[in-house]
Parts: C-alpha cells; sequence; structure tokens
C-alpha cells in the first residue's frame, strides 16, 4: 500500500471514530484513486478558484471524508477541522457542500449527478477552446442509476475528449443491481476505457496521464475496505458505522500490517 | 410563442457569446438559422430531460448561461431532482423553457398533460417561475432574467392571450379594478377567457405572469375582497396563499388525471375553463 495512502486511510479512520460518523469502507476503496487525480490534474491549493484549474468531481458523494482527507493532506486547508466531520455547524458534511469546502467543485450526495455536472462542465471547457479538462469519480452502484449512462452516451456524442470518468469497480453493484463487464459496455457507448488496478496510485497517474481522443472511463478495480480485512469481511455492517475504542485498536492495527 | 422564443434569443445571441441551446429534440427546426449562425452554441442532446438538466447546470457552473428546452412534463417532473440539486443547491442556475403547457398537447393524452410544473417548481429555494400569457410576456421576461444566475423556468403555451399589458419581473397587473369585494386572479394563456368570461361583471381582475416571486403587495390590496383564483393549472393559488390572512377559492383545474383527448378547448371545456362556463360561475357568486 503507498505510505501516504495508508496515512489518509489513518486519518480517515481517526476521524470516523472521533465524530462518529462513517462510510470507511467506501472511503478506502477510493483513496488512491482520489491521490492520483490530485497529483495528476492541474490545480493549486492556495488559489482554489484559480480560472486555470482542472476540475474534479466525486460523483459518489458519500466518499466525502476520503475526499476532504485527500484534500487536507494536499494543503487545501488544515486537517484538524475535520473532526467535526457530520456534526452541527461543521464544514464538513457526510456529503461535501461546495460552498463550504475548499476544492470542492459541486455539492454531491444523490448519486447519478455529478457526472451529468461533469459533461456539462466539460462541454463548456470545449466550448471556450480551454485546455483545462475534468475528471470525475462514480461508484459501481452508482452506475444502476440510468442517468450515469445517459450522461456517459451524451459526453460520447459531444466527443468530450477532456473528461475523464474513473470507475471505482469495487463491487458494490453485487449486492443488488448487478453490472457484469463494466468495461465493455462504456466500450459500447464509445468510450475509450483503460482497465486498471485500483489500488495502485502509479497505474492509476498512468491512465489520468493518457489523452484518449474520447470520453476516457478508468475501471479502477478495487477492494471495499482496502486495508483491513475486518472492513472487507463486513461489509454490511461497515457501511456506515463508526468504530469503537476496541474496534479502532483492531482497524489500526490491520492497517499497520498492510505491506507498503 | 415558440416563435417569439426563437426570436428573442436570436436578439440576445446575436450580442451574448455565452448563451447555449440545449435541445431535447423539440423546436429543432424552429432554431435552423440558430445552429447555421452560432454551431458551438447549438446542442440537440435527444430524448435524456434529466442529463439535459444537469448538462445546463455544468455549463451555467463555468459561466455560460444556458437555455434547456424540451417538454413540459419530462423537463420539470422527471427531470425534478437534478433541478433542485444540480440548478438549485448547487446555484449553477440556468433558464429551462419548457412547451406544451398544461393542456396544449391535449391530444396527446394525459401523459403530455403538464399541470403540477409550476407548483412544484416554486418549492425550490431561490428558483424562479414565469408563466408568460403573451409573445410580449415572453420576450420582456426572457430578456429581464435570463443572466440572473438563477434556476428560471419559463413556461411556454402555443394558445397565448392576446391582451396588451405592461410587463415587469414580479410584478403582477391589475387588469380591472370595480372596487367590488370579489377579486379574480389568474395566470398565464388562460387570462383571454377569464378576460371575456369577466366583461361587464362585477368583480375585480388580477393576473400574474410571474409566480414566483410572486407580487405579495398587489395580493395584499385585495386581501379583504374574496379571492377567486381561476387556475388551468396548480401553482397560483398555493403561491398567493403564502401572503398572511388570505383566504381563496380556486376554479379549474382539479385533482384528476384528464383521460380525454381532442384539442384544447375540449379538455378546458371539461374543467369548466371556457368562457361560458367561467361566466356562469363568476354570475352565481356576484350575486
Amino acid at each position: 500500500m503507498n505510505e501516504v495512502c495508508k496515512g489518509i486511510r489513518k486519518e480517515i479512520l481517526r476521524i470516523a471514530k472521533e465524530s462518529g460518523h462513517g462510510h470507511i469502507p467506501t472511503c478506502f476503496s477510493i483513496v488512491e484513486s482520489l491521490y492520483a487525480v490530485y497529483e495528476s490534474i492541474r490545480h493549486d491549493p492556495r488559489r482554489p478558484l484559480w480560472e486555470d484549474r482542472d476540475i474534479f468531481i466525486l460523483s459518489k458523494g458519500h466518499g466525502a471524508l476520503a475526499h476532504y482527507c485527500v484534500l487536507a493532506h494536499h494543503g487545501y486547508f488544515p486537517g484538524q477541522g475535520l473532526v467535526s466531520f457530520g456534526s452541527f455547524g461543521s464544514t464538513f458534511g457526510c456529503h461535501a457542500d461546495r460552498f463550504k469546502v475548499a476544492g470542492i467543485e459541486a455539492s454531491t450526495g444523490s448519486l447519478g449527478h455529478g457526472i451529468g455536472l461533469a459533461v456539462g462542465m466539460a462541454l463548456a471547457l470545449k466550448i471556450r477552446r480551454s485546455d483545462r479538462r475534468v475528471v470525475t469519480l462514480i461508484g459501481d452502484g452508482e452506475a444502476n442509476e440510468g442517468s450515469v449512462w445517459e450522461s456517459t452516451l451524451v459526453a460520447s456524442h459531444l466527443k468530450l475528449n477532456n473528461l475523464a470518468i474513473i470507475y471505482d469497480d469495487n463491487q458494490s453493484h453485487g449486492r443488488g443491481l448487478q453490472i457484469r463487464n463494466a468495461a465493455d459496455k462504456f466500450r459500447a457507448f464509445d468510450c475509450y476505457v483503460t482497465e486498471t488496478e485500483g489500488h495502485d496510485v502509479n497505474a492509476l497517474k498512468e491512465a489520468l496521464s493518457k489523452r484518449a481522443g474520447q470520453v476516457h472511463v478508468i475501471v479502477a478495480h478495487t477492494c471495499k475496505g482496502f486495508g483491513c480485512s475486518t472492513l472487507i469481511k463486513g461489509q454490511y455492517e461497515w457501511h456506515r458505522k463508526s468504530p469503537n475504542d476496541e474496534e479502532y485498536k483492531t482497524l489500526t492495527r490491520e492497517l499497520d500490517e498492510a505491506a507498503v | 410563442m415558440r416563435r417569439q422564443f426563437r426570436d428573442t434569443i436570436m436578439d440576445l445571441a446575436s450580442r451574448d457569446p455565452d448563451i447555449v441551446m440545449i435541445f431535447g429534440d423539440v423546436s429543432v427546426y424552429l432554431f435552423n438559422d440558430f445552429k447555421e449562425k452560432y454551431p458551438d452554441r447549438f446542442y440537440n442532446l435527444g430524448i435524456c430531460e434529466n442529463t439535459m438538466i444537469s448538462v445546463g447546470a455544468g455549463l451555467s457552473a463555468q459561466g455560460i448561461f444556458p437555455f434547456v428546452h424540451t417538454i413540459a412534463p419530462f423537463i420539470t417532473e422527471r427531470s425534478y431532482e437534478q433541478i433542485k440539486l444540480d440548478m438549485c443547491y448547487n446555484r449553477f442556475g440556468g433558464n429551462i423553457v419548457s412547451c406544451g403547457a398544461s393542456f396544449d398537447y391535449a391530444w396527446d393524452g394525459a401523459t403530455h398533460h403538464a399541470y403540477t410544473d409550476l407548483a412544484i417548481l416554486r418549492l425550490l429555494p431561490e428558483m424562479e417561475v414565469l408563466q408568460p400569457g403573451s409573445r410580449k410576456e415572453l420576450d420582456v421576461l426572457i430578456r429581464s432574467q435570463y443572466r440572473n444566475g438563477k434556476a428560471t423556468y419559463f413556461r411556454l403555451s402555443d394558445h397565448p392571450h392576446a391582451i396588451d399589458i405592461p410587463v415587469a419581473f414580479g410584478k403582477g397587473v391589475v387588469i380591472e379594478d370595480r372596487r367590488s369585494d370579489v377579486t379574480v386572479m389568474t395566470a398565464g394563456p388562460i387570462l383571454e377567457n377569464v378576460h371575456a368570461a369577466c366583461r361587464g361583471l362585477n368583480v375585480n381582475l388580477v393576473y400574474f405572469h410571474t409566480i414566483k416571486p410572486i407580487d405579495r403587495d398587489l395580493i395584499r390590496r385585495y386581501q379583504d375582497t374574496q379571492i377567486v383564483v381561476i387556475q388551468d393549472a396548480f401553482g397560483l393559488q398555493a403561491a398567493i396563499c403564502e401572503v398572511p390572512n388570505v383566504k381563496t377559492v380556486s376554479y379549474g383545474v382539479s385533482d384528476r388525471f384528464h383521460c380525454c383527448y381532442g384539442t384544447l378547448q375540449d379538455v378546458r371545456r371539461t374543467l369548466g375553463l371556457d368562457v361560458d362556463s367561467i361566466r356562469a360561475y363568476l354570475k352565481q357568486l356576484v350575486s
């Protein structure tokens, strides 16, 4: 496991324990993707609204805690305030508010919305003949939403080669409506598809560096709860759960034992 | 009214490069000149109302003033959450322009009737809801509001009224003030029938093209009279009742599907919204 990503996971665990709010397994499946995005896109944490910045939208908004931790790591804001996560009056809600947190480009939460916004933003940048690009991260469970496929169809129709869609293939869809062969489905929508190991930062960065001539979908094969066997085995139980003292110790130990 | 929509947009677009049109495969032919003149600002996205709204919001996020246009029930009822979250909550506002108001598509049946759009959209924070009743009202209101940064709904009808009234955003209009203790309030194209029905009767007649924000000051002027809301879509009565201590009765659209076909006039007749039925109702009320 990437050393930085291990540290971010520890932050997620600590904040989840202190705040009483969770979504830890889904956060753990996207840590490397988020970290690779902010290592790849053009951005400046000192100027979150820099007019030449690339845009990232977390369409699976319930991964907000991981997003906050990655933004804090990159210097958008101090990480100390994150312990208020989810509390009344906090800047940091369980789903992010773009008016409250530097670096958040869109307030998401209801699934299947962020990708449509990303398509509109990418189209706007095309109209303006800008070289800025847009990256969005969607979940495989989220891809049960018809709007995901509508948006993908529109993006392909508009030939938005400035749009990258990271598909977090953490097998959440397996609980309900299954999406088999996601890569083939995106290819059928005329997207350029890269399949990659979703916990390999270098592989993700390499994928993000590609400039496809069409919409680029990066199917990131990930594991929900990656890094902690307790989370992997107990995904239903841990979906929104916050760890107690004993569980926190167990999860931290499991993370410590993960190879770097 | 759609031709006026095109004419107003053609005029504005010649001076404003930030206007971008998004179509749901409706009215496309009307905008052929726009497409030829501004190919980078014309997009027919086909039949995908949810994504049309999200794309409009995304365009707005980057400083563009989008107009998203298709048939009323589909762009409002189907896409309600996209309007609520992508445009309103995120404050990526844009212009939503529908056609097929109320029972304009009478012959297509209940799937194409639109009488809840005004009512549901006015519930969304900071949304502006406009029901222009004439070509002039549409022209004035688009010019006035399209760059306001808010989610703004313009509801077009193929059956506009022909009554010339002063138009200003957010302002209701007193068509007749007979110092009566009965005041008829109405909105949109149905004004044509209501106006004709009121002729010679001892009633006041007040008209609204702006459903949200509703003109509260004007309503307060008549709050001590009996207010009769004549409406061919839900929304106006609820907006009027936002003013404290106002009591209304409503006449017109009712709590049922209208499972018939025919023409707009046919459906209006079943709702008692033809001139004779409205007049008979008001006569009984006044007497």
